[in-house]
């Protein structure tokens, strides 16, 4: 095994010279052009959300597009405050959708948990199926849940309260959840938990001593997902709420209209909205990645 | 919680307990799915037979009448086939160029670490505020893009909404633009993980860089590739926002999914008999689409299982 | 989220009894409980309403003075269409007290009908009407029978003489109720670049050739042709606007063409006649498709709604545009905004609909929600809200703002609008009309972009509509 050791390189040119080394680097050079021509041009949308929401009112649809100019704050103050036909400001909004999010995300960890190790235990003999339910319950369109979760929402008087947002995305983002958590638990040498049941240890207890420790990276993917999902939601945010639980995706509506669309304070919003989020990934794009590996990884 | 009662049990008893045990911690989350997905799925079934609107306005049992114009409709079944299309045609594309993205990402490198943090952002972007920005930057007469074609000697003026295939175009382009990272992502966490052995063989023999790709990384990369397939087609059955927001169905009928048909009828209309005849259809029809999937899915990613 | 959860989701178990119970108790009663002109003021009333498409701004603007007068608050929610009709379906559906008025749309108005609170008896309760000056007969008839005046038990039913100075007696004995106050109306208006009609240039050339002076517009031909005069696409600049995006905003633009072209404006009339596909529509389609070949309107304009046509028009790319509201233009355009009714052809009727505001007959305070609404659609409050540009509902406001505002471009809006509502033309009285315009706007956009003849589009939409009546349970009879 000492040769692997030696670098790729070195190995390529004593056993062909340096022609198909050249091949390889120019392969290498237009793969990374076009990942970052492929970057650039995914980040124009963004671009515009950010330059439009700190142009002065009168120019920020203008064409040609303006680039110099002095950036203004007004459309944030006016998105977070409310006011001026904006029933509620963003500063509510974000909290409603921060609520909404951590509470939907904890109850999706909570119960994905323990299912995920049932899930992973030789001894249940139905793991197969449930597993392959559990994952065909990804399937089932929120569009499709909305009538009846609505309908009995309104008669049991939970609409515009946060559980009515948030036990509905903690199901649909189960699923994913306890996929992932699943693949984790299954990496996991069996032989740690076997030693400990012969030492007479419950499986709860294994659980909570053992796997749970093990498990908290995977834990941090499936989260992020989950809140990815439930920050962003925006059909039954829009169905099921009034304005106390009313989440910021609702909210961004009311600056489009009959009468046009307000690009600056469109713009201002969007990007309160999807600032925590992005900064969020940003910060766990590691685990965010390795966890979705994880159900392939054996 | 300890047991030292059971604990010096038969095997069958352990057994036994032990499947109690797995019940126990699976019942949170199977309460969960059963009130979120198996009630309101018993529900559509019971509306589908009635003609139950919102209001209630009517409310009678009509047995299959609401299966039967579904089925007879031809913009219904159009609406199943370009469904289909959609989820195929995107899921497709991104598959595709998340490999492609996925070849360089892998590399470790400084500036790599900056590329996958860029390459991310779409994924995060609300996807109502996505679709409102690609309106606009698409608008003909105000946009960014047709000015900046225009000014590059490309076609102005492209009515990217009013044509169909443009339309599309539009449509695909944007979950493409949206849901790529994703798959990138898994693929290029694939694409290190996978040992170094295989490929400099492939090396030491001769193969070119493209041959070592074809035929040592692409088939180790096959668990990658169908969780991203999985994940991916699932997730295209449920898009909402895009279709909504851009087209609105348009031109014509010609991006009238079957989402957009359930909510005009369920949330505009609120005929909720029809509304839920056509989930109901939808349902049994990815129903059938789910155990293909898992297969694949099982095949390729999880062999302890398969 | 002041209080824990755990309690209201104890609480959700006693509330299903005890709407079961309110339900079985209201069902024998018709919905119609007397209401107590003497009922304590409540701590707020709340309200549900529309965003820009009913001036939400307008609104708030009067709030204070709200409390001022009432010694208590109105709170408002608001919403953009779509979001608010599904809201407002929601909150009549489950039978809530959340809200004590809700805003109605005139085209939602067919099926909640027997949801809202009938306004008859409040109407002819003097001290119900002690807040604010309620004259009843001084809303737009056109407006009030179109958007607030019904028969319960037969929807489809239009109210016979549409000019008759409302009067609620006369309403009631005619079999039918009043189940809201219009509050904004929204009709279809011409703006116009007065600037460059006023252009000496632009004068010359045109009359040069044409062989007559150039001016706004008043007849479909006319249109056209002035619409032709001004499309320069080199300079970015286009003689008007069109609304063929699938979606209510083209059906709204055809049911224009189809009564100006001298077609039943309803589109379809009360014994079920599809008088949308008729020669006259034919007729309304092949115009509207020729704005387009002709290269009249801006690009885009095959997917254009409300909202393009208006930026279109802001951004100083078209000469001339069609709206609901008194389309501006941006800063950074150097012009001058006029405003003209529709031009005519062998008849008028230009789109309306109109956004009003109902009792929630689930609601708590039922008289002071009442009180409420006459005073927001009281003349005067009408009149102040028109600073921030309502679009009101009462003869009297447009009289007296034509004469107070010191804006000649903003009395010659109001002006427009006026004379626009009193000949528009609302929509059909039925319960999925949402379904039935969208097919009828997949039509429209589809001769607009030529993929069919306009007798194809209006065959092909017309089998649709018919499947979707009969699908929502009409009869059609053979």
């Amino acid at each position: 095994m000492t040769t692997v050791s030696t670098s790729p390189a070195t190995r390529t040119k004593t056993a062909h010279g340096s022609a198909p080394k050249s091949r390889r680097r120019a392969g290498v050079v237009i793969g990374r052009l076009g990942l970052w021509a492929w970057l650039l041009a995914t980040m124009i949308p963004l671009v515009f959300m950010l330059i439009t929401s700190v142009k002065p009112e009168g120019i920020a649809r203008s064409l040609p597009p303006k680039w110099l100019f002095t950036p203004t704050f007004d459309n944030y103050r006016h998105v977070l405050a409310g006011g001026d036909g904006l029933s509620q400001g963003f500063n509510d909004l974000l909290l409603h959708s921060a609520i909404v999010t951590a509470g939907s995300t904890l109850l999706t960890i909570v119960v994905a948990v323990p299912a995920s190790y049932a899930l992973a235990m030789r001894t249940f003999r139905q793991r197969k199926f449930l597993s392959s339910w559990i994952l065909s319950t990804y399937m089932f369109p929120p569009i499709v849940a909305v009538i009846p979760i609505f309908i009995y929402a309104g008669k049991l008087d939970l609409i515009d309260r946060y559980p009515v947002l948030i036990v509905p995305y903690a199901a649909f983002n189960l699923p994913i959840a306890v996929w992932t958590l699943r693949a984790a638990v299954l990496q996991i040498p069996y032989e740690i938990q076997e030693s400990a049941m012969v030492d007479g240890a419950s499986q709860f207890t294994i659980l909570r001593r053992i796997i749970w420790p093990l498990l908290i990276p995977s834990v941090a993917t499936a989260a992020i997902l989950s809140a990815i999902l439930s920050w962003n939601e925006f059909l039954f945010a829009l169905s099921l709420t009034r304005s106390e639980v009313k989440t910021a995706p609702v909210g961004v509506q009311e600056f489009t209209g009959m009468f046009g669309t307000q690009w600056g304070a469109l713009t201002a919003a969007a990007t309160v909205i999807v600032a925590p989020i992005v900064v969020m990934t940003l910060v766990l794009r590691r685990r965010i990645v390795s966890g979705l590996t994880l159900g392939a990884v054996k | 919680m300890p047991r030292p009662g059971r604990g010096g049990g038969t095997f069958r008893s352990s057994q036994r307990s032990r499947n109690s045990t797995a019940w126990v911690l699976m019942a949170p989350a199977l309460a969960l799915l059963l009130i979120m997905t198996i009630v309101p799925a018993v529900y559509l079934l019971w509306a589908s037979l009635r003609n139950k609107t919102l209001l209630g306005l009517t409310d009678r049992f009509v047995g299959l009448q609401n299966y039967r114009d579904v089925l007879s409709n031809p913009d219904q079944l159009h609406g199943f086939a370009r469904t289909g299309f959609f989820v195929l045609a995107a899921v497709t594309l991104e598959l595709l160029l998340g490999l492609l993205l996925a070849v360089p990402l892998a590399a470790q490198s400084r500036s790599n670490n900056i590329a996958a943090t860029l390459l991310l952002l779409p994924f995060a972007v609300t996807p109502v505020v996505s679709a409102l920005m690609f309106k606009e930057l698409l608008n003909p007469a105000t946009g960014w893009i047709d000015y900046y074609m225009g000014q590059i000697g490309l076609p102005a003026h492209v009515e990217w909404l009013s044509n169909p295939t443009t339309a599309w175009v539009a449509i695909i382009g944007l979950d493409v633009w949206q849901w790529t990272p994703f798959v990138a992502l898994i693929l290029m966490a694939g694409l290190q993980s996978l040992p170094h052995e295989p490929r400099e063989a492939a090396a030491i023999d001769g193969a070119n860089a493209w041959q070592t790709f074809r035929h040592v990384s692409l088939p180790q990369l096959g668990p990658f590739i169908a969780i991203a397939l999985v994940l991916r087609t699932i997730q295209a059955f449920k898009t909402f926002d895009a279709f909504a927001l851009l087209t609105n169905g348009g031109p014509g009928k010609s991006t009238e999914i079957v989402n957009l048909q359930i909510y005009r009828v369920a949330l505009q209309s609120f005929r909720i008999g029809a509304a839920s005849a056509t989930a109901i259809v939808f349902l049994i029809l990815l129903s059938l689409l789910v155990p293909l999937l898992l297969r694949f899915a099982g095949r390729n990613a999880d062999p302890e299982e398969a | 989220m002041s209080n824990s959860f755990i309690p209201r989701w104890a609480k959700a178990g006693a509330t299903v009894l005890a709407l079961a119970l309110a339900l079985t108790a209201c069902g024998s009663d018709d919905g119609g409980t007397a209401v107590e002109p003497k009922a304590a003021k409540p701590q707020s009333l709340r309200m549900l309403y529309a965003s820009t498409e009913a001036d939400a701004a307008a609104v708030e603007a009067i709030l204070p003075a709200f409390k001022k007068k009432f010694g208590f608050e109105l709170k408002m929610d608001s919403q953009p269409l779509p979001g608010v009709q599904t809201k407002a379906f929601a909150e009549l559906a489950s039978n809530s007290s959340a809200y004590d008025i809700i805003i109605v749309d005139a085209s939602w108005m067919p099926s909640l009908v027997g949801k809202l609170e009938p306004l008859s008896k409040y109407i002819n309760d003097p001290k119900l009407n002690d807040m604010a000056d309620t004259d009843f007969g001084d809303f737009i008839p056109k407006v009030l029978y179109d958007t607030s005046v019904y028969q319960a038990d037969n929807i489809i039913a239009q109210y016979p003489d549409q000019s008759k100075v409302p009067d609620a007696k006369a309403i009631t004995e005619a079999g039918f109720d009043i189940y809201n106050l219009p509050l904004q109306a929204n009709v279809l208006i011409q703006s116009y670049r007065k600037d460059l009609f006023n252009d000496p240039k632009q004068k010359a050339a045109f009359e040069k050739k044409y062989g007559r002076p150039l001016e706004v517009p008043k007849t479909l031909d006319e249109y056209r042709e002035v619409a032709k005069f001004f499309t320069q696409p080199d300079k970015k600049l286009y003689g008007t606007t069109v609304m063929a995006g699938v979606g209510d905003w083209s059906t709204d633009d055809f049911k224009t063409l189809l009564a100006t072209q001298g077609g039943n404006g309803l589109m379809i009339d009360d014994k079920f006649n599809m008088a949308f596909n008729s020669p006259e529509g034919v007729k309304a389609l092949e115009f509207y498709r020729s704005l387009i070949t002709d290269g009249s309107v801006p690009p885009g304009s095959l997917n254009a709604s409300w909202n393009e046509v208006a930026a279109s028009f802001g951004s100083g790319v078209t000469a001339m545009s069609q709206n609901y509201h008194n389309a501006a233009l941006n800063d950074d355009v150097d012009g001058e905004e006029g405003y003209a009714q529709v031009p005519a052809g062998v008849a008028q009727g230009p789109h309306f609909g109109t956004w009003g505001l109902a009792v929630n007959p689930n609601g708590k305070n039922k008289a002071w929600a009442y009180r409420a609404m006459t005073w927001l659609t009281a003349a005067e409050q009408q009149l102040t809200m028109t600073q921030d540009l309502l679009h009101p509902t009462r003869t009297s406001v447009y009289d007296q703002v034509q004469n107070q505002t010191e804006d000649p471009q903003l009395a010659e809006f109001y002006k427009v609008m006026g004379a626009s509502l009193a000949v528009g033309v609302g929509r059909p009285r039925l319960t999925n009309y949402t379904e039935v315009a969208q097919a009828i706007a997949v039509a429209v956009n589809e001769a607009a972009s030529g993929k069919k003849e306009p007798q194809e589009a209006l065959d092909s939409a017309e089998q649709n509509v018919r499947r979707l009546l009969s699908e929502a349970g009409y009869d059609l009879g053979s």
